[in-house]
């Protein structure tokens, strides 16, 4: 029993990662733009796809792959940005909140009936980056989900050194805290949501990349990571990427440890989605601002 | 109301009332669908249009009036109409305790936390298949043992008239007001001394309550009622019947909800591709014509009227 916990809690750490990987991208665009993204697991899925397609019709190696999923899904949001989202930044438009959850749920619907269409509803699973699993004592993990986890980290990181090294990231940041004053130093801020939209969809590509060999790639299968990286982002606060990370990886930890204790084993994989939203609809009674919200990225 | 206008009005009532008897069971079926999707759009209009709170989890409570009133009419063996009846309350009650717990959220947060509520609802009606039947779907008992469904088409049009009726009431009274008034400004409303609380549980209630009933209505008149009544995709059609009608009026969004429903089973041939039409249908619509593609056409008709009636007083004198 004990080491299955401890597999699970593996298992749950490397999903925590992904997760994190997912919430920074959609506490990124939160940020700039003011908006929730409803489309944020579709994109990821499209990401997936994007890298499976890579690899089986292009031949491109698997590791490279995700950069390509990652530089598709960045085109494929700034794309959607450019005709879509415009309507946000005109001060002509009323209720720009509920506009901006309106045109992300169409994308999200178009991009969901498109997938299944062009890629069919079947899973595809594409190729592993890595063979065979590592045995480490009690602990079994296919190297598949190492890779990953690794991966995601590297992500992570390479985020967080575009925000704070880079000058777009410093713009990016100037921008979320105000857009006047940022328009003020000489900020393009036209560029900085463009920019903020396509980053935050480059990571949600990576991320359905990543965990492609994991789970196998289906239309569908943004709609869980979606809900999920909404959790993190309340539980880790809007806007915060340290944030979202500690609150991706707890809760693919308690996600790992709610399938492993739930009493009906038949049922506990269904329950575990619930029992994520359940949580998230819990953090978002108590604590609407979540545990680690900046300030001035308060919703309203 | 002008003569002409009366009798559209009475030409087309004799339209809708002799419906059934028109076409071949397949479209009446399809009418009958029309109507409960008409009902729910319309609350969600009421809902998210007039009160602005923004909910995605609209269906869910469709699905459990659909489920209560199953439940309880083939396990604790009520009437059907009892049964429905329990649909309305309890909808209406957890509508109410949701608005109530959501009185802090606003726009995206209260849309995620009613998104989350509908999918909990649905994962459990998937998950506890012994009572619901899960995927495979639970067995309802039917309302009306009749050949034909022109039964279920009345009961339906009266159902979406006085709900229709009830809500147009509602909006055009002093209620109306206040509710729009919250959409704008909820700080504004209550300095104006609107009761913010009060009348966001209301809403809530109100328009969850019409889901419920709608719900049960659909789940004895279809007899396999599934959890995908409650998905994010049936969530997603609602979204766009009511937004490419227009979310901002009643009557807009019931005739979105009907021909949308109507265009859905005339495109059958294209399969999956409709639900990317649609798909591409709101996302146009709330691009370019946020108060919906009816309220663009109607602004249309009206722009030639005045200018008809213009011309009519200009040309007299030049005649005589």
């Amino acid at each position: 029993m004990l080491n299955y916990l401890l597999v699970q809690a593996v298992n749950g750490l490397v999903i925590g990662v992904i997760y994190a990987v997912i919430a920074a991208g959609l506490t990124v665009i939160f940020s700039i733009l003011k908006i929730v993204n409803f489309a944020h697991g579709e994109v990821y899925m499209m990401g997936g796809y994007f890298a499976y397609f890579a690899i089986a019709l292009l031949g491109v190696p698997p590791m490279a792959a995700i950069f390509v999923a990652m530089a598709l899904a960045f085109l494929l949001s700034v794309l959607f940005e450019r005709t879509l989202l415009t309507p946000l930044y005109s001060p002509t438009t009323e209720r720009k909140a509920d506009y901006g959850i309106l045109a992300t749920f169409g994308i999200s619907i178009l991009l969901r009936n498109i997938a299944i269409i062009a890629f069919g509803p079947f899973p595809l699973r594409p190729p592993s980056f890595f063979q065979g699993v590592l045995v480490w004592g009690p602990i079994v993990i296919s190297w598949d989900r190492i890779f990953a986890a690794g991966a995601g980290a590297a992500i992570l990181v390479a985020l967080t050194l575009f925000l704070r090294r880079s000058a777009w990231g410093q713009a990016l940041n100037a921008v979320s805290q105000s857009r006047e004053s940022a328009a003020i130093v000489g900020i393009n801020d036209r560029l900085v949501y463009t920019l903020a939209f396509g980053v935050g969809g480059a990571l949600a590509g990576g991320a359905g990349a990543l965990v492609g060999p994991i789970y196998a790639l289906s239309p569908t299968m943004g709609l869980q990571p979606d809900t999920q990286a909404f959790v993190i982002v309340i539980l880790g606060g809007m806007g915060s990427v340290g944030g979202a990370i500690i609150a991706a990886l707890l809760i693919g930890l308690s996600e790992g440890m709610f399938v492993a204790l739930f009493p009906d084993p038949t049922r506990s994989l269904a329950y575990a989605q619930a029992f994520s939203l359940l949580v998230m609809m819990l953090v978002l009674l108590v604590r609407p601002k979540g545990f680690f919200g900046r300030v001035h990225l308060a919703m309203e | 109301m002008r003569p002409t206008q009366l009798a559209g009005a009475a030409l087309l009532l004799m339209l809708v009332l002799a419906f059934p008897v028109l076409v071949n069971p397949y479209w009446l079926t399809v009418g009958i669908l029309a109507i409960f999707y008409a009902i729910v759009t319309a609350s969600w209009a009421l809902l998210v249009g007039y009160a602005g709170q923004f909910s995605f989890g609209h269906m869910g409570f469709v699905s459990m009036g659909a489920y209560c009133s199953a439940l309880l009419v083939s396990a604790a063996g009520l009437p059907i109409p009892i049964g429905m009846a329990a649909a309305l309350v309890l909808s209406g009650v957890v509508g109410a305790v949701i608005g109530y717990t959501c009185l802090r959220m606003h726009g995206p947060y209260l849309a995620i936390f009613t998104m989350a509520f509908s999918e909990v609802f649905r994962i459990i009606a998937l998950t506890e298949n012994e009572i619901t039947g899960g995927a495979g779907g639970l067995e309802v008992t039917p309302l009306f043992h009749t050949r034909s469904d022109a039964p279920y088409f009345y009961l339906g049009l009266a159902l979406l008239a006085a709900s229709l009726g009830l809500m147009s009431w509602m909006t055009t009274s002093r209620w109306g007001l206040f509710f729009r008034a919250i959409r704008e400004n909820e700080q504004a409303a209550a300095a104006a001394g609107v009761k913010v609380v009060r009348f966001r549980v209301l809403v809530f209630a109100i328009a969850s309550s019409f889901a419920g009933l709608a719900g049960a209505f659909y789940a004895h008149y279809i007899g396999i009622l599934t959890p995908d009544v409650g998905s994010v995709d049936q969530m997603g059609l609602v979204v766009a019947m009511a937004v490419i009608g227009g979310a901002e009026s009643l009557p807009a969004a019931v005739i979105g909800a009907i021909v949308v429903e109507f265009l859905v089973e005339a495109l059958r041939a294209y399969g999956e591709w409709r639900l990317v039409l649609f798909g591409a249908l709101l996302l146009l619509t709330v691009r370019f014509a946020r108060n919906g593609l009816l309220a663009l056409a109607w602004e249309q008709v009206l722009r030639l009227g005045p200018v008809r009636e213009r011309a009519r007083p200009a040309r007299r004198p030049a005649a005589s």
